[in-house]
This record gives C-alpha cells, structure tokens and sequence, in this order.
C-alpha cells in the first residue's frame, strides 16, 4: 500500500493517472454508441487511419512550428483522418456494390497504409525528436505530459458536450433511424455529428491504448456494460466507468514495472471486466441463465410428481 | 384503372408516383387518394411493392417521379400530424431500453433537438401505454416482447405523437389474438375520433370487416376506391393475377 500511496503523492504520475482515467472514461462512454449501431468495427478503422493524420500532423508541426511534438496539433491531424477514413468508407458504400464491412477494411488499409509509410519518412528523414511518436501505436500512459493533459481535457469536455446536448437526438438515432429521420433530425445531420463524437474519443485513446488495441476500447466496456444495464444512460455511464477501472489499472501496473506499454495491461483488464460480466451479470448472466433453466426443470418435475400422485 | 370520384380536401394524395430499385421500377403511376376518417389497406400479393409504397410516400426511399401530399401539403412541412408504425423487424429489439421509455421516445419530434421529456410527455407515454393494454409491462425491456407486444408498443408510440393520419406496416401481421384484438380496438377507436389509417394489409379475407377503403397493388394501383364497390372479385382477381381467390369470396360476394 505505501509504494502506491507515494506513487499518487507524484505530480507526474498524478497527471500521468488524471489523464488516463479521462481518456478511459470518455472512450468507454462514446464506445456505448458505437457498439449499439453494431459499428465497432468503425473504432478500428478510426484508430488505425489515425496514424495518417498523427504522421501528416508530425511532418507539419516539425516544419512550421520547429518542433513535431504538439499534442494539439497531433490530435487534429488524428481526428481529421478519423473522419476523412469514415467518410470515405460511407463514399465506398453509396458509389458501389461493396457493402459497409468490406468498404472499413478498404478504407482502413488505405490510411494505414499512408500512415506508415510517412511514419518510415520521417523515420528517415531529417526529423529530430521523433522518438515519441510510437506512443501512439502501443500507447504508453507514462508518456502523458502536463501538455497533453490539457489538450486531452479539452477534447474530452468538447465529446461529453457533444453528447450531453444531442442526448435525445442521439439516442433516438440509435435505436430507430427511420423514426428520427421521420421526425425531422435527418440522418445527414445526426450520422456526422455522432460520428464525430465517437472520433474525438477515440483519438485521445490512442496515447494510452494505442491504435493497435483502441478496437478493444470501444467494444468491450460496452458489452459489459449491457449485461448490467436496463437503460441507455446507465449503460453509458458504467461503460465509461469500465472504461476508467481499466485506463487506472494499466497507468499504475505501467508506471510500477517501469514504463512497459499499457495498451496490452488495459485489454487484459477490460477482458477480466467482460469475463465476469458475462458470467454474473443478474439478468443476462450466463450463470442466472442456467439457474433460471434449472428453477425451471425443476418445477415441471415436481409438478408432473404432484400430477402423478 | 377504375378510380371513383376523388374528394377534393384528400388527407393524402399520390400522384404518378414511381419507385425504381436499382433500374428495375418496382412501382409505376401509382395514383390514388385518402378521404379523411377512413381506414384504408394497402393490398396486393407478396412483391407488389406495398411496403415500398408506403416507405416512398414518406421519403424514405427515393421516388423516380410523381409527388405525395399530405393535407395538401408535401411530408415536410406536416411531419409532425403523420404517425408511422414500422415493420417491427426493423429495429435493434436488444438495444437497452424499457417499453415506457420506447413509447416516451415517440414525443422527441415534438420537442425539437435540445427539449427533454417532462411530466406532460409522459402523462402522454402513460394514456398510449392504457390504450394499447400495456401499461401493465411499462417497466419490461423491450427484449423480453413478444411480438404482438411489440407491435403495440410501435402503436402506443406512434399514440403519442397524437397525429392526424396513421400509416402503419403491416400491423397485424404475427401478432397474438390479444394484441390483434387490442390493435384492432385501437384502430376503430382512432376512425371514431375523426382520425385516418393507412394500413399495408396482408390479409385480404378481413379488409371487409376492418376497412373502409382499399388500394389494390400489383407493381402499380389495380383498384382504388371505397370497399363496397372497389373490392370486387373481378378487381382482386386482377391484383393477385395466378393466386387462387376463390376462398376470399366464398361468402363476401354472391
């Protein structure tokens, strides 16, 4: 206990902690959305295209600004690629027969791919300072600066803004698409904005999960959440709460062993979350299911005994 | 195409509507014209594009021509007095979410984009939720439905909006006897207060007893007009062109 309490009492590892929890919290939230319009998979192709816009910003920042490490310049350059990778997969869909899952794996393949090869350009170019940079493919929460924090809160507070305020309207949206489009929010207004949500939240992910795993950060404190939940707004909240559990206990397991990637300690963390869930859960639980089947049988048992005596 | 007199103050009116899927038209000049405080069907065989119909009427499929008004008016600017009641197949059944909650959903149209329900939007849940005999499951996840109760729920739902003209997809269609008895009791409480119902009807033996006004399709309108004269033998016949519908008649017609 007291190696932890004097790791807390560190204005680093402070930061370091205040900046995960946020990330963990708002990309579980978002992730909600995501998993209920079964679009998962667009996490994964956000994350990954946002090495492109991560690269790009890199180039620029180094360019005009003399140093490429800016993190909000970093964040935009990731979040403009996230929608750029989106819209382009939606552009796929609307002028071919390609359906949505193959147009993803389309899009993320071409953005990816742009990234990493400017990431091998500025590997051998005459950038300095780039070491940094592969931060953002594993994550590594012991990297998260004072600098970083602040733009991360920003962004964060811009994401639960957004969704504070378009609640209704993105709830709606979710469950039934036709009847909000009916009702007037059109679906060329409410899909962008919500996607643009989703794409800020996981965008700052990226510092702590990286983009490899950022997948596993969108789907898995949302399907455990499901299993708890009755509701939209509990659902999201315990997703976000998941999400936060897992972002801490990477940080700390990080920072304790002296500075490994925390992306894989978080999935291990959000997989523990689902395993139990999905066993424990009270209603939807794999466990109350078979009890519930056993109460069952044996109920029909005894009554055929009573019918039968 | 036998069309009867139209009355001129319509509460909706298709005019040379045509829908194509890809390049095959799916629907042709569809023409035809509500008279207000009517049910109405929708009726024609499997594939004749009625839920299409419905579906273009609204927007929610691109039309290749022709116009829909409502009231006289096109859908956008009279949203808020057309109700819809979807297929149920058409949403995320697991999505979390209780029956009261669902049916409350149907007030956000009213409300524009940042109003929250308040107490009067759900006295309003409430009343739709006594109509359709489902206030007693209020507080059930809409996952744990059976399917006529999830079509009272899209019912209740579309209560609430308190609209003007009903369009509704197939409504009774793998629904219990309780919900169909409920729905029905519904519907002919909404013509009673002046309201009008379009249905996309699967069932041609009960347009007799539930409607007072039919559209036979088949690729385009075959008939259109008030049940007594409009559904003939001779004008389903041509509807359902190769269907036996013999039995339909046995004791309807002479």
């Amino acid at each position: 206990m007291e190696p932890l309490l004097e790791l807390l009492s560190d204005h680093t590892v402070r930061t370091v902690l205040t900046g995960s929890t946020i990330i963990g919290f708002v990309s579980g939230a978002l992730g909600a959305f995501a998993y209920l319009r079964r679009q998962s998979m667009m996490g994964d192709v956000v994350s990954h295209a946002a090495l492109l816009g991560i690269a790009a910003a890199f180039i620029v920042a180094s360019l005009t600004l003399g140093s490429g490490h800016h993190t909000l310049a970093l964040l935009l350059g990731a979040s403009l690629a996230g929608v750029l990778s989106i819209l382009f997969a939606n552009l796929v869909v609307r002028h071919s027969r390609i359906t949505m899952d193959g147009a993803m794996a389309v899009s993320l393949a071409l953005f990816f791919g742009g990234g990493l090869t400017l990431m091998r350009i500025i590997q051998t170019g005459p950038f300095t300072q780039r070491a940094g940079l592969d931060t953002y493919i594993f994550g590594r929460a012991a990297a998260i600066t004072r600098a970083d924090l602040q733009v991360i809160a920003v962004f964060a507070a811009v994401a639960l803004v957004f969704l504070v305020l378009n609640w209704k309207v993105f709830k709606l949206y979710s469950f039934d698409t036709v009847l909000s489009e009916l009702v007037g929010y059109r679906a060329r207004l409410v899909e962008p904005l919500l996607q643009a949500t989703i794409v800020l939240a996981v965008v700052i992910g990226l510092k702590v999960v990286g983009l490899i795993l950022m997948i596993a950060f969108v789907v898995a404190p949302a399907s455990a959440a499901r299993q708890w939940t009755r509701s939209l707004g509990a659902m999201v909240l315990l997703s976000g709460t998941f999400g936060a559990l897992a972002s801490i206990a990477g940080t700390l397991v990080s920072v304790l062993a002296g500075d490994v990637p925390t992306g894989p300690v978080i999935v291990l963390a959000l997989t523990a979350i689902v395993a139990v869930s999905l066993l424990f859960a009270p209603h939807r639980g794999l466990v109350a299911r078979a009890l519930r089947r056993r109460r069952q049988r044996s109920e029909l048992v005894r009554e055929a005994h009573a019918r039968g005596a | 195409m036998i069309t009867t007199t139209l009355p001129c103050d319509a509460v909706c009116e298709a005019r040379c509507l045509s829908v194509a899927y890809r390049e095959a038209l799916v629907l042709k000049d569809v023409d035809f014209s509500v008279p207000p405080g009517v049910i109405m069907a929708i009726v024609g065989p499997n594939g004749a594009g009625k839920s299409t119909l419905m579906k273009a009427m609204l927007g929610l499929i691109p039309t290749t021509n022709g116009s829909v008004r409502f009231f006289g008016r096109p859908f956008q600017e009279v949203r808020s007095r057309i109700g819809y009641i979807p297929q149920h197949a058409s949403v995320d059944w697991d999505f979390p979410t209780t029956v009261f909650d669902a049916v409350l959903m149907g007030t956000y149209g009213s409300l524009g984009w940042f109003r929250r329900p308040g107490k009067h939007e759900r006295q309003l849940s409430w009343a739709a939720l006594e109509q359709t005999g489902m206030a007693h499951l209020a507080r059930r996840q809409i996952g744990e439905l059976s399917g006529g109760e999830r079509q009272r729920t899209f019912l209740a739902r579309a209560l609430v909006q308190d609209a003007d003209l009903y369009l509704m997809d197939e409504p009774l269609q793998g629904v219990d006897a309780l919900s169909k008895h409920a729905i029905l009791a519904v519907m002919r409480g909404l013509r009673q207060r002046g309201k009008t119902l379009v249905m996309v009807h699967h069932d041609p033996s009960t347009v007799r007893q539930l409607c007072d006004w039919v559209t036979l399709v088949n690729k385009g309108v075959v008939a259109t007009g008030p049940v007594e004269d409009t559904f003939s033998e001779s004008n389903v016949r041509r509807a359902y062109a190769h269907m036996p519908t013999e039995e339909w008649f046995g004791k309807a017609t002479a």
